[in-house]
């Protein structure tokens, strides 16, 4: 049995010292482009179990800002003044980067146990395939600021329910899509993308094997389907063969990028202890793994964009400090169950604490890496957010965000409290409005992003666009 | 506030292009001397230096930019094509002018690599664009064909091929086939359009989404097929699944398992009989000898790599890449006749014939008329499908897995072709306010495709109803005044369940249930347990039947001289109270309470008749798939009536039009549509008019599909009352709806003339000739995936004339069809 106070000695620990035994120490150093801009890294992480809004607000606000917060009428203060969430204290280092959104809804999405695709969707996506309607805002970006690899999706899987039903260490369904009815594949554990994303430059015999056999049944297959389409007369019938050949000559190409990338990758791959590529790592651990390679990718120049599903109601939680021995249900947790003689709410309290040292330890690597006249982490967003709104049984009434952008950021957001007008008052924001504000700022000149809330149109006047205040 | 109420309207046909600023510059030898007379003449008086109406210049081509110049002929062409401009009222080039001007804008767009109208033609929104009195004349005697082509395989036909690679039979097949099983490790990489009308097209290239899912599926079979080797080898235990919820472990085929369970490397004779067994789960033939020979090389290659299994497998995921995997390939072989056409190989028409009538390949005696040659006369054809569709089994499966409980019918591409056509499917796509239903309509959610679901498989019914019965098939399509609702058990199932209850309540009312209801239970042990009542001491959670529940409920219908809904509403999943999308009473006990006007007398017995409706075209789901989040849409539905019924033409929304409907809280949305599309707006009405006239007597149903004769004006300043509760809706001002409308120009001088209401305008429809020709156009496309062409014209009539001999049987017009030239041959 997991006691309280052992709980939160180690918790304390555990927040303030996040440790990566491979990787502490060790520099990464980008190879930064010789001249011009540098893309926009982006980096979506969500997790489940809805994140309450009462856990975002700085204690220190003054007793006029806490009525108003009360009452969730709009207002916004200077994070530079305030002190943070408890849980979120490790950020203190990253507040003139920290933004503390408050007040978006999606009520247009499918909220409560398991959304799918919806938070970065902004639709109602379920586990059928016809509910996914485009892109999601992860993948729109991705189009702007295209790499070798587009995207990658980490998640820490559900194993019960959810998009995932029992494989959490393979090539799942991911929580983004690609495009209408596609959604996009994440990788379930630090193994199987390292796996999958160095392979070109593994060591490893049976990787490299692996790899030579897929180039060859590549080159033999675009070769064959080339050879068909040779045949054809130019024209519709021709290209029904040909898109398909030019579609694997795509890949072989990305394959070359990344081949030619190689010297540049092979110093990113993640160094891991074998802990964190085992099959039986806890929660907690495939965190830390999938934190890596996200850090790997994203230097290595492989991606600009990544996703990571930091947990989901479903995934059975390890590992956490203070609960070593205790297999975490989150959905009991949702339902204010305690863990052993702890609290629900102390629980949630400690998995966002992992959460927030994830965030830091992103943060502080990317600020470690030269780019430009600055950093990498300059030219870096990052999004946390709860992947169904405000709470366990969640109505999307709200949906907090928490994010840290650097300087070059596009987005007049940094170091800020803000709580928008709340659902049904004017000026309420969605999270429609939210991605059309971040699509528009980074080039995309879309109307608006994401389907409309209809129980909303009787109290605003309309719900479209982006909001104006967060563009720079 | 104002209801969010944007919708694209239709403006006048422009030629939209961009204008430029500079002056009208001296004709250039870029245009050459007759093309400039004919713009001169009939063109650039509205769109040059002066004017420039749209924004439109036809005086600058030469200075305009390469790529602004190249789209202003292509909308050009289009113009020129459809004879849309000069306006009606101008003076008209003459054909030989015409041409003059097409042959020019054609060379210029062939010499750019533009595309061309031709291709804009194969596309469905062009389907009508072949003269209808023309194609049914009898004057066109070209002989029909369709052109060679690949046409890449349906969601369905993906899913039977997937089945077929692992030679699942019986059981197994069925319950991937018909129950709905998904193979764990397999995305379709096929999704049929999002569109109302027929949708599946031999137009779509594969393309880069497709191959990045395939090269996914393609690991996952791969290692599938191998798996069962694997076991016998030992290099897999049999109970170890990497992942534990996908245990599926389907057979290796033999040719396969010699090679893993070798003790060397394979001969090449093993290798080459791995290659076809592979070519025969995939592609269905056997490898030619250059084929073979080169995955002979590649499946050496690998095994030399990474050893007999790992290089095998190399060899499957190659295979399961091939294109001929996602196409159906119709080359036509042998001599050409006459007219140059080839008849279809035996082993293609076989799959064009299975094809058509299901999802998947030939049975067993089709297959082998095709392996004897007996697919080669029109007799040969007429022998299979006949049988084919007199077979209630082969191509027996649900009508459409992706809604909840779909229906399992003998011929599901009958009832298909039937919901392609109308549209109603799209019901799914519409999401809507619950609370404006007042709390009874759910929007498709996790595991479920709720009410729109319901609607939907609900319309099913009626139209494989009238499929099976097969007589005058389109006209009780379009009049039939009886429906299917909830209808979860058979007519005589339904009499039985009922009949018991009425027994149980008869039995009991009189007793003190309410108030004693275990003295009661003391009294009455067998005809509680004949109707499965739970004793009250033993009830385990809220979906059991208890005394009190059933007592309660059977006294708010029986008690009130009206028959219960076969399914008792607290029962586990209970979705069954969408009976006011039919504007009959609410579902008693549905929303968990009783009272009000839950007054439903289901009908047991079904299809039944209801009031105020006529065919599909009124049926719930087909008035929400046609309608918007918030309201009804007359101008599609106007505009579907014209394309599909009346085979008419509506021009493409000029891409410069974005109009919205005006807020208006004094009037209703027609009115308010009007105002902005009405003939006061006579650069919109010029389009508008064939729509909506049309659209506008379905306003006497709402967005919900529910009858009405007032439209509630939905504005704040309207409200009379808030809603009550959670899900009920609020109270506004209302205004009478108009429903007259008017056929024109339907191009039968029967149907034209004024309609009072939606009734009078389907009946009227619905006995038309070219409503029916306009129906065997779309079936026609449905068929051959593909647009007809003037030279279609023969296979239109004959399919026609066997609809209207038979008596209005659709098999006999499919029959026709897949009889035809049209079908049978290519070029």
């Amino acid at each position: 049995m997991t006691h309280r106070r052992d709980f939160l000695k180690a918790a304390a620990f555990g927040a303030g010292a996040m440790l990566f035994p491979a990787a502490a120490g060790r520099a990464f150093a980008a190879t930064a482009p010789a001249a011009g801009r540098f893309p926009t890294r982006f980096i979506f992480m969500h997790k489940g179990n809805g994140l309450f809004p009462s856990a975002m607000v700085p204690p220190s606000l003054s007793a006029e800002d806490k009525a108003r917060e009360q009452r969730k009428e709009p207002f916004q203060v200077d994070l530079a003044r305030h002190e943070l969430p408890a849980w979120m204290s490790v950020l203190n280092a990253h507040k003139q980067h920290l933004t503390l959104l408050q007040g978006l809804s999606g009520k247009m999405c499918t909220t409560g146990h398991h959304t799918w695709q919806s938070s970065l969707g902004v639709y109602a996506a379920t586990e059928r395939l016809s509910s996914v309607k485009w892109a999601t805002v992860d993948f729109e970006l991705a189009k702007l600021f295209p790499s070798p690899l587009d995207h990658i999706e980490l998640a820490c899987f559900p194993s019960d329910g959810g998009n995932a039903r029992g494989n959490i260490e393979g090539i799942e369904r991911g929580f983004s899509a690609r495009g209408p009815q596609q959604p996009n594949y994440a990788f379930g554990s630090p193994k199987v993308a390292i796996d999958e994303l160095f392979k070109a430059v593994s060591r490893n015999d049976a990787d490299r094997v692996r790899y030579q056999l897929e180039r060859k049944v590549l080159e033999f297959t675009a070769a064959n389907q080339a050879a068909q389409a040779d045949g054809l007369a130019a024209g519709l019938e021709r290209a029904k063969v040909q898109n398909y050949a030019d579609a694997m000559q795509d890949i072989r190409r990305r394959n070359g990028q990344l081949e030619a990338m190689s010297d540049v990758i092979a110093k990113h791959v993640p160094v891991l202890d074998r802990k964190y590529l085992a099959d039986d790592l806890t929660t907690v651990d495939r965190q830390v793994g999938h934190t890596e390679v996200l850090l790997s990718a994203l230097i290595s120049g492989m991606t600009n964009v990544v996703t990571f599903t930091v947990d989901e109601l479903g995934t059975p939680y390890t590992g956490v400090p203070g609960m070593e021995t205790e297999k975490i249900n989150l959905h009991d947790v949702g339902h204010g169950k305690a863990v052993g003689l702890i609290k629900a709410e102390d629980v949630r309290e400690a998995v966002r604490r992992r959460h927030a040292a994830l965030i830091d330890t992103i943060v502080r690597r990317l600020k470690a890496v030269p780019e430009g006249d600055g950093t990498l982490f300059d030219n870096t967003v990052l999004f946390y957010f709860p992947d169904n709104g405000e709470t366990h049984h969640s109505t999307g009434v709200e949906w907090p965000f928490v994010v840290l952008s650097g300087r070059n950021a596009k987005l007049d957001i940094a170091g800020r409290y803000v709580r928008l007008p709340y659902w049904g008052k004017e000026g309420h924001k969605t999270l429609g409005n939210w991605y059309t504000t971040i699509l528009n700022a980074y080039g995309n000149p879309i109307n608006h992003y994401g389907d409309l809330d209809l129980g909303l149109n009787k109290f605003v006047a309309t719900q479209t666009g982006p909001i104006r205040q967060f563009m720079a | 506030m104002a209801p969010y109420n944007r919708l694209v309207l239709l403006a006048v046909l422009a030629l939209a292009g961009p204008a430029t600023a500079a002056p009208t510059p001296a004709p250039t030898p870029d245009v050459p001397a007759p093309v400039r007379a004919v713009l001169g003449a009939y063109c650039t008086d509205c769109h040059g230096h002066a004017k420039a109406k749209g924004q439109v210049r036809l005086d600058a081509l030469p200075s305009l930019d390469a790529k602004v110049r190249l789209d202003l002929l292509n909308k050009l062409q289009e113009q020129v094509h459809f004879a849309a401009m000069p306006p009606e009222d101008e003076r008209q080039p003459s054909p030989a002018e015409r041409q003059v001007l097409a042959d020019w804008v054609r060379g210029e767009l062939v010499a750019a690599g533009a595309p061309l109208i031709e291709d804009k033609l194969r596309y469905p929104d062009y389907g009508n664009v072949v003269d209808h009195d023309r194609l049914f004349s009898g004057a066109v005697t070209d002989a029909p064909f369709t052109p060679a082509r690949r046409w890449l395989v349906s969601p369905a036909i993906f899913k039977e091929r997937v089945i077929d690679v692992f030679g699942l039979t019986g059981r197994p097949r069925d319950a991937f086939s018909v129950n709905g099983a998904a193979f764990y490790g397999v995305t379709n990489p096929f999704v049929l359009p999002d569109r109302s009308g027929i949708r599946d097209y031999a137009i779509t290239p594969l393309d880069g989404g497709h191959l990045l899912v395939m090269l996914t599926n393609a690991q996952w079979i791969s290692h599938k097929q191998i798996r069962a080797a694997r076991v016998k080898k030992g290099e897999i235990k049999a109970d170890f699944f990497e992942n534990k919820a996908d245990r599926f472990s389907p057979p290796t085929p033999a040719a396969f398992e010699a090679i893993i369970l070798a003790p060397a490397k394979p001969t090449d004779a093993a290798l080459v009989a791995a290659i076809q067994a592979q070519f025969d789960c995939v592609l269905r033939r056997p490898a030619d000898p250059a084929e073979q020979a080169k995955y002979l090389a590649l499946t050496r290659a690998a095994i030399d790599l990474a050893g007999n299994t790992e290089g095998l497998r190399q060899m499957l995921v190659a295979v399961l890449l091939e294109s001929e995997f996602l196409y159906r390939l119709e080359f036509g072989a042998g001599p050409a006749d006459v007219a140059g056409r080839r008849m279809l190989a035996p082993r293609e028409a076989a799959y064009a014939i299975s094809y058509a009538l299901g999802d998947r390949g030939p049975d067993p005696v089709l297959a082998k008329a095709a392996a004897d040659s007996r697919l080669n006369t029109k007799e040969d054809y007429r022998r299979e499908v006949t049988r084919l569709l007199a077979d209630p089994t082969y191509y027996s499966g649900r009508i459409d897995t992706t809604i909840n409980n779909s229906d399992i019918v003998p011929h599901p591409r009958l009832v298909r072709f039937f919901r392609e056509f109308f549209g109603y499917p799209s019901a799914l796509k519409v999401f809507k306010d619950k609370n404006r239903s007042g709390g009874y309509y759910d929007n498709p959610g996790r595991g479920s495709s709720a009410t729109p679901g319901h609607l939907i498989r609900e319309a099913d019914r009626v139209v494989a109803f009238h499929v099976q019965q097969d007589k005058d098939v389109f006209l009780n399509l379009l009049t039939t005044d009886r429906y299917f609702m909830y209808h979860n058990v058979d007519n005589e199932k339904g009499a039985r369940i009922v009949a018991g209850w009425k027994e149980l309540y008869e039995t009991l009312k009189d007793t003190d249930w309410r108030n004693n209801p275990e003295k009661v239970e003391a009294e009455h042990p067998d005809l509680l347990k004949k109707y499965g009542i739970e004793p009250l001491s033993r009830r385990k959670g809220g979906h059991a039947n208890t005394l009190p529940k059933v007592m309660e409920h059977f006294s708010y219908t029986f008690g009130k001289g009206n028959t219960p809904f076969t399914t008792l509403p607290w029962v586990h999943g209970y979705q069954f109270r969408h009976s006011q999308s039919y504007s009959l009473p609410a579902t008693p006990g549905a929303n968990g309470k009783y009272g009000g006007d839950d007054n439903l007398n289901y009908p047991v017995v079904q299809p039944f008749k209801i009031a105020d409706r006529k065919g599909i075209l009124t049926h719930p789901a087909w008035l929400i798939a046609h309608s918007s989040n918030f309201h009804t849409d007359p101008i599609r539905r106007g505009r579907l009536i014209r394309e599909k019924l009346l085979a008419g033409r509506v021009p493409d929304v000029p891409i410069t039009v974005d109009a919205k409907v005006p807020d208006d809280p004094h009037r209703t949305f027609r009115e308010r549509v009007e105002a902005v599309t009405g003939p006061a707006q006579a650069a919109c009405w010029k389009c508008h008019e064939h729509m909506n006239p049309v659209g506008y007597p379905f306003e006497v149903y709402d967005d919900f599909g529910r009858y009405r004769k007032d439209e509630p004006l939905e504005y704040p300043e309207n409200l009379v009352a808030p809603a009550k509760g959670k899900y009920d809706a609020d109270t506004y001002k209302t205004r009478p709806v108009s429903t007259a409308g008017d056929l024109r120009g339907t191009g039968d001088p029967k149907l034209d003339g004024p309609v009072a209401d939606p009734l009078e305008m389907i009946d009227r429809l619905a006995r038309s000739t070219r409503v029916r020709q306009s129906i065997v156009r779309h079936a026609f496309r449905f068929y051959m995936g593909r647009n007809e062409m003037l030279s279609d014209s023969r296979t239109l009539i004959e399919a026609d004339k066997a609809y209207v001999d038979s008596g209005g049987s659709f098999k006999a017009l499919v029959l026709s069809l897949l009889t035809s030239d049209s079908f049978m041959y290519r070029k």
